[in-house]
């Protein structure tokens, strides 16, 4: 694959196909977590982190195991057992090599493994015949940094949604809701692009 | 043999992963174990293990990493045994300050003997219904019926019955206190455990309005303090209260009241 192609992965992972917004994965941690700014980055780095590991375990998995032995059918069913076995055993090294970080990801970790979003994004590379590993790994990376913007976006709006004065049946969620789908409608702006 | 391969080889292989993974994580769970807060480690048993969150944390995890860091204290803990929590203060070498065992009742008794402003219609419970010009009951003060006590309570203990209001079924309550916080009308309360009495209402309109809208209000008539004999009920802004460290159980305030809003435990 060309430089080019990697370049269009990036943009296609962060605005186009955008997990959120675009293609509405992953709208439980969205909705979720984006209380605050700072949780929903430590939520942001946990899900580059597991749909980048996933994304090698995954494709490698399906493209050396599956796909030979005409197992193509499993898939589903595979990749969660590995998202989640994957994503406990890196939860223990982390846990003793790095403390720092295990606090930063937090409880985020766990709790992203069953997440529509990392399997989307796990499905998604195994769909695209002329992925590489390489590409698969960026595709994880740069969705989860797409994931990453739109909670940031959306934590953004909603602190400042708690100091306006809103009127009261729309308080809290509906007008998070309501929020969410105008950053949805501007991303539409992307489409096409890739 | 065609079947039994197509059968054989899939599942084989889902289970080749899952047994990598589970033998994965066991040897690396033992080998990179990271020793915990020994202290909330052996205080975590000992808690009620409810999870009800009457203390403020996640669970009885959460709370017990609060006690060993000395963010907490274990009296927030309603559900704990108290032979429980001597254990626990041990284990964090603090003296627990004996509080008195407490119980939870409902401090009215309207229900269908109160009447209603309107009929609601609406969706959800006593909170929504709280926010329709204070509820259905033409009473300010009194139950809604709606039952957010019930959602609150973790242990069935909370339920409102065929007479209209909630009640608390002392057998199964563990005194959380969920329900106190969830009730919009502030209407659940603590007492003493050994309280022989108590005021069902708490209406604090005048007796006149009162009767006028509910059967079994306090009226304000002030026949239980002056019936009392330990002088342990006045009557404070048109509701009898109860001064539980002079009541001495006798009933005779129960016998007394005319509507009979001084309910006899």
């Amino acid at each position: 694959m060309s430089v080019n192609e990697y370049l269009l992965i990036i943009v296609a992972g962060i605005f186009v196909n955008n997990f959120v917004l675009a293609q509405f994965l992953g709208i439980c941690a969205f909705l979720g977590v984006s209380q605050k700014t700072e949780t929903a980055l430590g939520m942001g780095f946990a899900v580059i982190f597991v749909m980048g590991i996933a994304s090698i375990a995954t494709f490698a998995v399906d493209r050396y195991i599956l796909v030979p032995l005409d197992l193509v059918y499993i898939r589903t069913i595979a990749f969660i057992v590995i998202i989640a076995g994957l994503v406990q055993l890196v939860e223990i090294i982390i846990k003793k090599l790095s403390p720092a970080l295990y606090s930063a990801l937090g409880i985020y970790l766990p709790l992203i493994t069953t997440n529509c979003a990392v399997l989307g994004v796990a499905i998604v590379n195994v769909e695209i015949a002329s992925y590489t590993l390489l590409a698969a790994f960026m595709n994880g990376i740069f969705s989860g940094v797409g994931f990453t913007l739109a909670m940031l976006l959306l934590a953004g709006i909603r602190e400042k949604l708690r100091r306006s004065d809103v009127p009261e049946p729309f308080k809290g969620f509906p007008v998070t809701l309501a929020a969410a789908s105008i950053m949805s409608m501007a991303f539409v702006a992307f489409a096409g692009m890739v | 043999m065609e079947i039994f391969k197509a059968i054989m080889i899939p599942t084989g292989l889902l289970f080749g992963i899952a047994a990598l993974f589970a033998v994965l994580l066991s040897a690396l769970g033992k080998l990179m174990q990271v020793k915990g807060d020994e202290k909330a480690e052996q205080i975590a048993p000992l808690l009620a293990g409810a999870n009800c969150g009457g203390c403020g944390y996640p669970g009885c995890s959460g709370f017990a990493a609060a006690l060993a860091a000395g963010k907490a204290t274990v009296e927030a803990c309603a559900a704990t045994s108290s032979e429980n929590k001597i254990k626990i203060a041990e284990i964090l070498g603090a003296s627990v300050t004996e509080s008195a065992p407490t119980r939870v009742v409902v401090c009215c008794h309207g229900g269908n003997d109160s009447l209603d402003k309107y009929e609601y219609m609406g969706y959800g419970d006593c909170r929504s219904m709280e926010l329709l010009a204070g509820g259905r009951k033409v009473c300010a003060w009194g139950c809604l019926g709606m039952g957010s006590c019930t959602d609150a309570c973790h242990y069935h203990a909370c339920e409102v019955g065929e007479k209209g209001y909630s009640e608390i079924n002392e057998a199964l309550c563990v005194g959380c206190g969920a329900c106190i916080r969830a009730c919009p009308k502030k209407i659940i309360k603590r007492i003493p455990k050994d309280a022989k009495v108590y005021v069902a209402c708490s209406s604090r309109d005048k007796g006149k309005d009162v009767r006028a809208i509910c059967k079994r209000g306090c009226i304000a008539c002030g026949a239980c303090q002056r019936a009392c004999p330990s002088g342990a009920i006045t009557v404070i802004d048109n509701l009898a209260v109860i001064d539980y460290s002079k009541c001495t159980g006798c009933g005779l305030c129960h016998e007394k009241c005319p509507v009979k809003c001084i309910i006899a435990l």
